[in-house]
C-alpha cells in the first residue's frame, strides 16, 4: 500500500514506525484523521453478522411506518445481504454482500420465497445490477456477468474484470452499481482512506461504462464514498448519496445527497465538504472554489446508502417521485444517528429538500447504540411495493400500502 | 399419527445419531482434540478458544467455511457446517475460562517492552484495556505466544486472508522482535 497519508493521523498513535521510512505507514482507515481530542475514543465500526438470523429472531413488529403502510418480513437467511437487483418480471431479486463474499438469489415462488447462493468466495461482491437477462456482479477486484440467469440457474459467469480497469487499493472500493436510463453501467470508486490526498486519480469518483466495459468515462470527481444512486424520474439526472468523512466530531461532517446536473462536476473531496467547509486536515488554497454543493445534507455520520425515487402506483400520490433513502446508521458518533429509512422531498433542481423519517425502530434508543437491524438498500417491485434490505440480520422487508395484496407467508 | 412401536424407536434412534453423536459430541471432540478439552490449547501453533468473544469465533468459523480465511486444516472441518452449529460451538467456547498456557520462561524485560508497545500501538482501543476482546475483536490476553507471533507476522506481511484490513495496517512496519515482545506480554496476561 502506498497511500500518501495525512501526517497528523499517524503522528501520535502510530509513530512507532519511524524506522520504515521507505514508505509512509497506512494507519487503519477508520483511524485516519483522528484529532487529538478524540485520540482516546473507542468508537469503531460496528460488527456485521455473518450467520443466519432465523425469521423468528427478527422483530419486524418493532418497525414503524406511516399510517396505512404495512411492513412485513419478505425474505430472510441472507447474511450480510445489502444491494438488490430485481429481474424485469419481479420474480427474482439478486442480493450482494460484503465480508461473507456471496451473492444470493431470492425467488418469489407464488407467495413464498426461496433463497440460494449464486456465487461465493468473492472479495466483497457488493455490487449487483441487471441488464436485460444478465446479472452483473462487482466484487472489489472482479467483475462477473451471468447471462440469462433468470431462466438458467446454472449460468456460468463470464469474467469481465480486465475490461473495467479496477484500481488496486481496496478500502471503500466495494461497490454499488446500476444501469442508467442511458443503458450505461455506473460504477463508483471510493477514496481508499477516511481522509487523504488521493494516491492516484483513479479514486473518489463515479464512472460510467458501456455494458461490455468499453467507453470508460469519469463523470464525477471529489466523491468520497458513494454506495447508492438513482436517476430522477423527471429529469433523468443522476442523484447519489455520499458518505462524509469521519473523526470530525458528532456534528460533522454530513453525508450528502448530490445531484449530477452535468458530467464532470467535482464534489470537493478531500479539500471541501458539505456546503463549503474546507477540510481541517487536507488543506489547499481556495479549497471550495468551483466545487459542486450537495442538494441536501443527510445528517452527520448517518451512513446514507441506497436511494430510490418512487415511481410506483401503489403508494399514495404524494409519494410519487419522492426519494426514499436508507440511512444504515452511524458508528463514528457518541450519539447514534440514522438507523432508518427517510423520504426526501426535493425539487428536481435540487432545491427545497426536506427529510422525513419513514421507517424507524431499528435502533431502540435515541441516546445509545441499541440497534438490532441496519437498513441498507431499497428496491421497487413491479407492483409498486418497496423492498428494504437489512444488512445486520440478513433480511428483506416488504413495504406495501392500503389494500394491496400482502405477500403470502414465507 | 405414528403408531407406537418399532417405527418410532427407529425414528428416535436416527434423531439421536444425527443430532447428538454428530453435531454436539463429535463436533466438539473434533475441536478439543487440538484446541484443548477446556478450550485452552496446549498444541503448538493452535490457538486457545476459551473466553474468546462469541461473535469473533463465529466470524472466524464462517471465514474458514467460506474459504475466505484459508486453512487446509480448518476448512475441511467447517465445510458444510450449518450456521446454527457454528453459533452453538462459538457460544460454548466463549463461555469457557481462558487461562494462559506457559510456553517459555518469562522475561520481564521483554514483557515490559511488549506492554509499552501495546500502549503505543493502542491495541486496547479495540481489544479492550485488559485485552479481553469484544464482539468481532479477539481476546489477546492469555492467547498462546507462538500463535500470537505467527498471526501478527502474517497480518503484517499481508498473508492472513479473510476479515478486515485493519490489522495489517495496525502492524505495518512493526519489527519482528517487537511482535515477539507484544506476544510475550499478551500471552501472560490473565
Amino acid at each position: 500500500m502506498n497511500l500518501k497519508i495525512v501526517a497528523l493521523a499517524v503522528s501520535t498513535a502510530f509513530a512507532l514506525t519511524a524506522q520504515a521510512q521507505d514508505k509512509p505507514k497506512p494507519p487503519p482507515a477508520w483511524h485516519q484523521g483522528k484529532p487529538p481530542a478524540q485520540a482516546e475514543s473507542k468508537l469503531a465500526p460496528h460488527a456485521g453478522k455473518m450467520t443466519e438470523t432465523p425469521a423468528s429472531q427478527i422483530p419486524v413488529s418493532k418497525l414503524k411506518a406511516p399510517k396505512g403502510f404495512k411492513v412485513e418480513l419478505w425474505a430472510s437467511g441472507l447474511p450480510g445481504g445489502r444491494a438488490m437487483a430485481v429481474s424485469e418480471d419481479g420474480k427474482k431479486v439478486w442480493v450482494g454482500t460484503r465480508s461473507i463474499g456471496r451473492v444470493y438469489e431470492v425467488t418469489d415462488e407464488g407467495g413464498k420465497r426461496s433463497v440460494r447462493t449464486v456465487i461465493d468466495k468473492l472479495n466483497q461482491p457488493a455490487g449487483v445490477a441487471v441488464n436485460g437477462g444478465a446479472l452483473y456482479v462487482f466484487a472489489i477486484d472482479k467483475v462477473l456477468k451471468f447471462n440469462d440467469i433468470a431462466s438458467n440457474a446454472n449460468a456460468q459467469p463470464e469474467d469481465l474484470t480486465a475490461k473495467f480497469d479496477l484500481p488496486k487499493e481496496q478500502h471503500h472500493n466495494w461497490k454499488y452499481v446500476a444501469f442508467g436510463p442511458d443503458k450505461k453501467l455506473y460504477v463508483p470508486f471510493g477514496a481508499p482512506c477516511n481522509i487523504c490526498e488521493l494516491p492516484s486519480d483513479e479514486y473518489a469518483q463515479i464512472r460510467r461504462y458501456n455494458a461490455d466495459g468499453s467507453g470508460k468515462e469519469v463523470i464525477a470527481t471529489g466523491v468520497r464514498n458513494s454506495v447508492g444512486f438513482d436517476w430522477h424520474p423527471k429529469t433523468g439526472e443522476l442523484w447519489f448519496t455520499d458518505h462524509g468523512r469521519d473523526w470530525a466530531g458528532d456534528k460533522g461532517f454530513h453525508d450528502e445527497l448530490n445531484r449530477l446536473s452535468k458530467a464532470g462536476l467535482n464534489f470537493g473531496f478531500p479539500y471541501c465538504h458539505n456546503n463549503g467547509t474546507p477540510d481541517p486536515d487536507v488543506k489547499k488554497e481556495k479549497a471550495c472554489e468551483g466545487m459542486a454543493k450537495p442538494a441536501l445534507l443527510l445528517g452527520p455520520h448517518v451512513a446514507a446508502m441506497g436511494i430510490k425515487f418512487y415511481t410506483g402506483k401503489m403508494f399514495p400520490k404524494e409519494y410519487r417521485n419522492v426519494a426514499f433513502i436508507a440511512r444504515k446508521g452511524s458508528w463514528n458518533r457518541e450519539k447514534p444517528s440514522g438507523f432508518d429509512v427517510v423520504t426526501v422531498r426535493v425539487g428536481a433542481d435540487g432545491k427545497g429538500g426536506k427529510i422525513t423519517p419513514f421507517l424507524t425502530g431499528f435502533n431502540e434508543s435515541k441516546e445509545a447504540y441499541k440497534f438490532w437491524g441496519r437498513p441498507a438498500y431499497i428496491a421497487q417491485m413491479p407492483d409498486g411495493a418497496l423492498l428494504v434490505s437489512d444488512e445486520q440480520v440478513g433480511a428483506i422487508y416488504r413495504i406495501s400500502y392500503g389494500s394491496a395484496k400482502p405477500a403470502a407467508k414465507k | 399419527m405414528q403408531a407406537p412401536g418399532k417405527g418410532r424407536w427407529a425414528w428416535l434412534a436416527a434423531l439421536f445419531v444425527s443430532s447428538f453423536a454428530f453435531s454436539q459430541g463429535e463436533r466438539l471432540s473434533q475441536c478439543t482434540a487440538c484446541h484443548g478439552p477446556d478450550g485452552n490449547s496446549v498444541t503448538q501453533g493452535v490457538p486457545s478458544l476459551a473466553g474468546q468473544p462469541q461473535l469473533f469465533l463465529e466470524n472466524q468459523m464462517i471465514l474458514f467455511r467460506e474459504e475466505l480465511r484459508r486453512s487446509p486444516v480448518m476448512t475441511p472441518i467447517l465445510a458444510g457446517m450449518k450456521d446454527a452449529e457454528i453459533v452453538a460451538l462459538a457460544e460454548h467456547f466463549s463461555k469457557l475460562k481462558a487461562r494462559p498456557v506457559a510456553q517459555s520462561p518469562s522475561d520481564r524485560e521483554v514483557a515490559r517492552k511488549g506492554e509499552a508497545l501495546a500502549k503505543k500501538l493502542r491495541c486496547g482501543v479495540c481489544h479492550t484495556a485488559n485485552f479481553q476482546g469484544q464482539k468481532q475483536m479477539p481476546r489477546l490476553a492469555g492467547q498462546r505466544e507462538d500463535y500470537l507471533v505467527s498471526e501478527m507476522l502474517a497480518y503484517r506481511d499481508g498473508k492472513r486472508s479473510g476479515g478486515d484490513t485493519i490489522m495489517a495496517a495496525a502492524l505495518y512496519g512493526v519489527k519482528d522482535e517487537e511482535i515477539r515482545a507484544l506476544a510475550h506480554y499478551l500471552s501472560r496476561l490473565p
